[in-house]
């Protein structure tokens, strides 16, 4: 395979081939950003499915937030594998982690509204 | 395996293995992200056949057409991620390079997103029906 047929062109264009370590490891971040996403999936979906809360309001509101950090996660898992591939074959800084900060709180705040629309 | 091909250049030869027979990284890099591709094609296919399982009863045939696509894209991409492992290998011991690109990333990216229309889907018709 050569560079120029690799996709995306946007990656392999740039810089050098890096340690083949490096580029499986940035791999499996990647996987693990999918599954990541693909539970906060299953947490809107379940909580729909098993009516928990029963309180409809809340438990639309919470899997709605479990919705859209799945969505972040499904984004992340994308665009860090694609910015990390280009840091390591330029040799700069990897990029840094600002999408955490957001999953966490979205986590706390979905906890919150399902433990409200419990006792609402 | 015996033959009488000398190894390639750079294969770490201790007159037991053929280079084939020899991991590329003592860290088993390349298998690692063999079984990281296969947890994640398990959760996708236990996904599918779950989310089956809670939609049939309002689906119907619809959702068992979904959960079988679902469920049979994930062991494709089972297979598909042991044919990648041994190409990836061949090429790591063979010339040190890893041939691999970004579309298997770009397929997984898109299944999750699939997954999540899905689950949105779910989300509004249920808003519906309440």
């Amino acid at each position: 395979m050569t560079a120029q047929r690799r996709f995306p062109a946007s990656v392999y264009r740039e810089g050098e081939e890096p340690d083949p370590r490096f580029s499986l490891a940035n791999e499996r971040t990647f996987l693990a950003w999918l599954r990541t996403a693909l539970a906060l999936y299953a947490g809107a979906f379940a909580l729909e499915a098993l009516s928990l809360p029963e309180a409809v309001a809340w438990r639309t509101a919470a899997a709605l937030v479990f919705l859209v950090l799945g969505t972040l996660c499904a984004g992340q898992a994308w665009r860090g594998w694609r910015s990390t591939e280009v840091s390591l074959r330029r040799g700069t800084p990897l990029p840094g982690l600002g999408v955490g900060a957001v999953l966490v709180l979205g986590v706390v705040v979905a906890a919150a509204l399902v433990t409200i629309g419990l006792y609402a | 395996m015996s033959s009488a091909t000398p190894p390639p250049q750079g294969a770490a030869d201790d007159g037991a293995h053929t280079p084939s027979e020899t991991v590329f990284d003592k860290g088993l890099q390349p298998e690692r992200t063999l079984l990281a591709w296969r947890r994640t094609c398990l959760a996708f296919g236990v996904a599918s056949l779950v989310g089956m399982r809670f939609t049939v009863d309002a689906l119907g045939l619809l959702a068992v057409f979904a959960g079988v696509i679902g469920g049979g894209l994930a062991v494709l991409a089972y297979v598909l991620a042991a044919t990648g492992y041994r190409r990836a290998h061949e090429s790591l011991r063979g010339r040190g390079v890893l041939s691999r690109d970004g579309l298997p990333m770009l397929a997984g990216t898109a299944s999750a997103l699939v997954i999540g229309v899905l689950c949105a889907a779910y989300l509004v018709a249920g808003l519906l029906a309440a």
